[in-house]
């Protein structure tokens, strides 16, 4: 058992397509990036038994269930995580991820704490993990079928930022707004 | 509702982040009765007081746990890890 | 009329603004607020009363009170007192026929008398009953606030953000600054709020100052949200300090709610702020030491103060309001009379509790000042300044003063003390079935200028003491809010999959199905799509099937606990069909077990199943500690049945794995390579004919889909698969079952296996096998070409006896087919039954098993 139906890495080239690619067209890549096709290891099982590698970063959301966001190759690392005795699932597939550079973008679409990163709770009514980048952007990770409407849940926010930022009681902004009735 | 309550893990969160999975009941041991099965199936002590719950962080990090809520309150006592076994209270 | 330039004015004489206000254009300059704006330029009627359209103008000139609620630029009940002032702005009347200085419907003023008493609607109204809608029809429109535009959408943004506080500081007056900068001191995280746009841009060191905005509300856990107009803050504070301050309390007299007729802060916010010049005459009367300071400003100003009124050296028994135009022209003092065009008066200022009690705070009356005081704050929760009724002097004005004329509790409602006295007589004797009976203290102002008027007279009528009537119950929100900032932007997730947009792009129709987002049909006929699936090759997206990992050495044990089926005797490489059951032998869930080693299963649920099943696994493992780990990997695949006799072809042609009849068996699973994507093939016939599932990882959704189409797979959609599985008689848990279903009932006797030692539902269902169940789950084939709905009656002997689930319309059987509880004398094939399809009865006949292709030979081939 191979377990290679999990893996987009095992896939041949140009078979893959990110759950973002349509939510983020035309979007600002200065202020929102995706990474979705980057390579996402879930582990079971004692993650005191995990050893973390360059290139990889460990974030455990209990002592038994954790992610291993890599570098190198999702299906090799679960292999080798599988040797030293934990379960690994390669989650690349699983998971639509985004960067977004504002805070205050992340802080209109979840309550988490964004001092206690990294973490998992509901982002825009949707479980994520969110993390910090080491440059700061915030990272947010969802269930790949979530990605879309997440996707466009933080492109209306970075819209929002712009239409109503600095406007306080009785300024209204002049914009229309085509998508605030209710598909 | 907007009481926090803490994950083991991951700490106090807004309760809307959890799955309640109701008291925690005794399973009947093999061939019950009627009564003692419809007892377990349907019937809750439903205290006003102290009682000890199923909880998951279902928005969270998933792991199941027990509180120990104050019903009139929403104060939480305390919260537990489960300690399973093959014929542990469900 | 503006005074000269005063200093501390809060106006920018230099920066003239102008808008329209009730069809005038109306001058004002930066800094005003609306209302000052109009005031300024000789604007007195800004409102008509609730029920008796009296025109109302400026009264607490602070946001509190109902009298200056207008539509501004189509927002209804805007308080244009606060609204600070902007170009343009399109200032309207609200609750008027006509005009704001004629009302035609002031007539109820005037008529008044017998026919508008408290409760007279309930009981005038209430017979002919058909004629109900026209008399609520008049009645609304006669009596009420703003009106919303329904149609008009959104008409600005709203935003919601979610912001942590160490201490939040709620007032911005000097206890609440105070405290806040006694916080800063000690660390960052402090928010002061308050709801004058005056303090926008405050220097506090260290503590960020959000104005003009209003906390909403105190809930549980420290969460305070704050209304800052197109954004609503969600605070979570570690330590709340509540500083609101007390609220200045009208005095109940005859005409107290003319025009002119005002409360002292607000005659000193128009001075002293706005640099305007209220009146020429003006009388106070008041009840404490901060209403005579208005006294001062007013001589300053160059108003002549004639009279102060002190009602803790006097106490009149009587003291009228008499005006002419709805305006004040003269007070009448126990028969001496004074002319103004100003009355300031003042009951004393109540705590403003508010928030306080809806955190859990006590409120009791405290004899000594006179008003109601928080006491036993709840933890986190602290009291600064006024509200906790420091500085607060003794109060104690008649609860309501004789004389003739109307004479108002509440000004919201219209209610006066001639209504509180009537409830009273007809029995409503406590203060809550009081305030429902006559609205008081439930209008825009929610309490704030009532509720101690309203006990101060009900304890009087009742000669029950204020702190035994106690306190109604304070509720959220504490301030007006406008409902599109509660609702913040639409956001409803949906789940797609990861061909979702290869379906979009073939011009499917998009549905909801649970929390998916699927196709119903790629066509207009989705007859065309269940005959290619049976004639030649059909393709269906089902990326939506719940999929687990049930691994480790226990998982064979887990599972044989948890279904009522045996899965240790299977090989690997071997698929089993699964029924999950709730310990009361209900039916939960169904889908498909594939063993794929020793240690490994893959377990597929229904579309909308995965996340409650997932849940129900850990749960119980929770509880029973097997060594297994249940990982839900329904995002991380994708998946496509691919059906029909051409299929094992098409697959053929796209793997170099030997997919033939031999070598790929019916219920067996494989992973093969299909068009270079690692696929798990399992061969099963949810729709009849032969087929494959194929998983294989999600990102390569689209490039798959899109060669199976290629091939000739047509796509076919939710409601042609739900006409197919039909035709085998398949069951879809939650359509055709429901939490009463259970195995024996629904036709799937052969399932459990009641040997084993445990499993979950055994119990309910040793006690099930033991009994006769009182219906069955059936298929039935209608005699006419008629299609009942779903849900329609199946009738015996004239009586509803039981239901149809599913009914659909087959070409490949030839007749309508369908699904239906039946009460189990009527279950035997062949039985006739009557169902009721829009209002006839029309006969069908019990059919066992499946419509088409009853041995499956089809899927089996």
């Amino acid at each position: 058992m191979s377990r290679a139906f999990l893996s987009p890495s095992r896939c041949d080239a140009g078979t893959l397509t990110s759950p973002l690619r349509r939510a983020l067209e035309g979007a600002n890549s200065a202020a929102v990036r995706d990474l979705s096709l980057e390579g996402v290891v879930e582990i079971r099982g004692d993650s005191d038994l995990v050893e973390v590698a360059e290139g990889e970063d460990l974030v455990r959301l209990s002592p038994q269930r954790g992610y291993i966001f890599t570098d190198g190759d999702p299906a090799d690392v679960a292999e080798r995580l599988r040797a030293g005795g934990v379960l690994a699932y390669d989650a690349t597939g699983a998971l639509a991820g985004m960067a977004i550079e504002s805070e205050q973008v992340v802080r209109r679409l979840t309550d988490l704490d964004l001092d206690e990163l990294p973490t998992s709770g509901p982002f825009a009514h949707v479980t994520a993990i969110v993390r910090r980048a080491d440059d700061g952007w915030v990272e947010v990770y969802v269930q790949q079928e979530y990605g879309h409407y997440v996707a466009e849940a933080v492109v209306d926010a970075l819209t929002g930022l712009d239409t109503s930022r600095g406007l306080t009681r009785g300024q209204t902004p002049d914009v229309s707004d085509p998508d605030g009735s209710p598909a | 509702m907007s009481f926090l309550l803490s994950c083991p893990f991951c700490g106090p969160r807004p309760v809307d982040e959890y799955a309640y999975f109701g008291e925690v009941t005794k399973r009947p041991g093999p061939s019950p009765t009627l009564r003692e099965l419809t007892d377990y199936v349907y019937f809750r002590d439903n205290v006003a007081g102290v009682q000890r719950e199923w909880w998951q962080h279902r928005s969270g990090c998933g792991e199941w746990f027990l509180a120990e809520r104050d019903t009139r309150t929403n104060e939480v006592l305390e919260v537990i890890l489960p300690e399973p076994g093959r014929n542990s209270p469900a | 009329m503006r005074l000269e330039p005063r200093s501390g004015e809060r106006i920018d004489r230099s920066k003239p603004v102008s808008f329209s206000f009730a069809g005038w254009k109306v001058a004002g300059f930066e800094g005003d607020t609306l209302g000052s704006a109009a005031f300024a330029a000789g604007k007195r009627v800004f409102s008509r009363s609730f029920k008796y359209h009296r025109p109302r103008g400026l009264l607490c000139c602070s946001g509190h009170c109902p009298n200056c609620l207008m539509t501004v630029d189509g927002v209804p009940n805007v308080r244009v007192c606060t609204e600070p002032i902007r170009e343009g702005a399109v200032v309207e009347g609200q609750n008027v026929r006509w005009s704001l200085d004629f009302d035609f419907m002031s007539v109820t003023d005037k008529v008044g008398g017998p026919f508008t008493p408290v409760g007279f609607y309930y009981r005038t109204f209430i017979r002919p009953r058909r004629l109900w809608p026209f008399y609520e029809k008049f009645l609304r429109s006669a009596a009420g606030l703003g009106e919303l535009d329904e149609h008009a959408g959104y008409s600005r943004r709203y935003d919601t953000e979610h912001r942590k506080a160490r201490v939040l500081v709620v007032g911005g007056g000097p206890a609440g600054r105070a405290a806040a900068l006694a916080a800063a001191a000690s660390g960052d995280g402090v928010v002061l709020v308050d709801e004058d746009a005056s303090l926008n841009g405050m220097q506090l060191d260290g503590v960020e100052v959000l104005a003009p905005a209003r906390a909403l509300g105190i809930w549980e856990g420290g969460l305070v949200p704050v209304d800052a107009g197109t954004v609503l803050y969600r605070f979570r504070a570690a330590r709340i300090i509540v500083a609101t301050g007390a609220i200045e309390q009208p005095l109940v007299f005859p005409g107290n709610d003319l025009i002119g007729v005002m409360l002292p802060g607000g005659v000193r916010r128009l001075v002293n702020d706005f640099s305007i010049k209220p009146g020429n005459r003006a009388i106070v009367v008041a009840a404490d030491d901060e209403g005579f300071e208005v006294a001062d400003d007013l001589s300053e100003a160059g108003v002549a103060v004639p009279r102060v009124i002190d009602l803790r050296e006097t106490r009149p028994r009587e003291l009228v309001a008499q005006g002419g135009k709805g305006r004040v022209r003269r007070l009448v003092v126990d028969g001496e009379s004074f002319d103004c065009d100003l009355l300031v008066a003042s009951g004393g200022r109540q705590p403003a509790y508010s928030l306080l009690a809806q955190a859990g705070a006590r409120i009791e009356f405290d004899s000594e000042l006179g008003v109601f005081v928080p006491t036993e704050l709840p933890s986190g929760v602290e009291a600064v300044g006024s509200v906790t009724g420091d500085g607060l002097g003794k109060v104690d004005p008649e609860p309501a003063y004789g004389g003739k004329g109307k004479c108002f509790v509440c000004v919201c409602e219209d209610v006066t003390t001639k209504d509180m006295k009537r409830a009273i007589a007809e029995g409503f004797d406590s203060i809550e079935l009081a305030k429902r009976y006559t609205t008081t203290t439930m209008g825009p102002c929610q309490g704030k200028l009532c509720h101690l008027p309203s006990i101060r007279l009900y304890s009087k009528e009742t000669r029950v003491y204020e702190a035994a009537i106690g306190t109604t119950t304070a509720r959220p929100p504490w301030a007006p809010v406008e409902l599109g900032l509660l609702a913040g932007r639409e956001l409803t997730p949906a789940r797609r999959t990861s061909m979702h947009w290869s379906h979009a792009e073939a011009g499917a129709t998009i549905q909801w199905a649970g929390p998916w987002k699927r196709p119903y049909a790629y066509g207009e006929k989705p007859e065309d799509e269940v005959r290619a699936v049976h004639e030649s090759l059909g393709v269906i997206d089902v990326s939506t099937l719940g999929k687990l990992f049930v691994e480790g050495p226990e998982a064979v044990a887990l599972l044989e606990r948890l279904y009522p089926n045996r899965f240790g005797d299977m090989k690997s490489g071997r698929i089993r069909y699964g029924v999950l059951t709730s310990d009361a032998g209900r039916i939960m869930d169904d889908g498909t077990i594939a063993r794929l080693a020793d240690d490994l299963y893959y377990v597929t649920t229904t579309s909308t199943g995965a996340d409650a099943v997932t849940a129900w696994f850990e749960w119980w493992n929770a509880v029973w500690g097997y060594e297994a780990e249940i990982v839900n990997v329904t995002g991380a695949i994708a998946a496509v049945n691919l059906a029909g006799p051409q299929s094992r072809d098409a697959l053929q042609r796209l793997t170099e794995a030997d997919v033939s009849a031999e070598a790929f068996k019916y219920l067996d699973a494989q992973e093969i390579d299909v068009a270079g994507v690692p696929t798990l093939a399992l061969r099963i016939g949810f729709v009849g004919e032969l087929g494959y599932e194929l998983h294989f990882p999600s990102p390569a959704g689209e490039y798959l889909w899109g060669q199976l189409v290629a091939e000739g797979a047509r796509p076919f959609g939710l409601e042609p698969q739900r006409i197919l599985r039909l035709e085998k008689g398949h069951v879809i848990v939650g359509q055709d079952t429901d939490s009463e279903s259970n195995l024996y009932s629904a036709g799937m006797s052969w399932l459990p296996k009641l040997d084993k030692d445990d499993f979950v539902g055994k119990y309910a269902l040793e006690h099930f096998a033991e009994r006769e169940e009182k219906e069955r789950l059936v298929g039935f084939t209608m005699e006419e070409d008629v299609l009942p709905a779903e849900g329609a009656q199946i009738v015996v002997e004239g009586f509803p006896a039981g239901r149809v689930t599913s009914a659909r319309r087959s070409e490949a059987v030839g007749s309508v087919i369908g699904l239906a509880w039946v009460p189990t004398d009527r279950a035997k094939n062949g039985t006739r039954v009557e169902i009721r399809v829009d209002r006839l009865l029309r006969g069908a006949r019990v059919t066992h098993g499946a419509f088409f292709d009853s041995a499956g030979q089809r899927m089996r081939s």
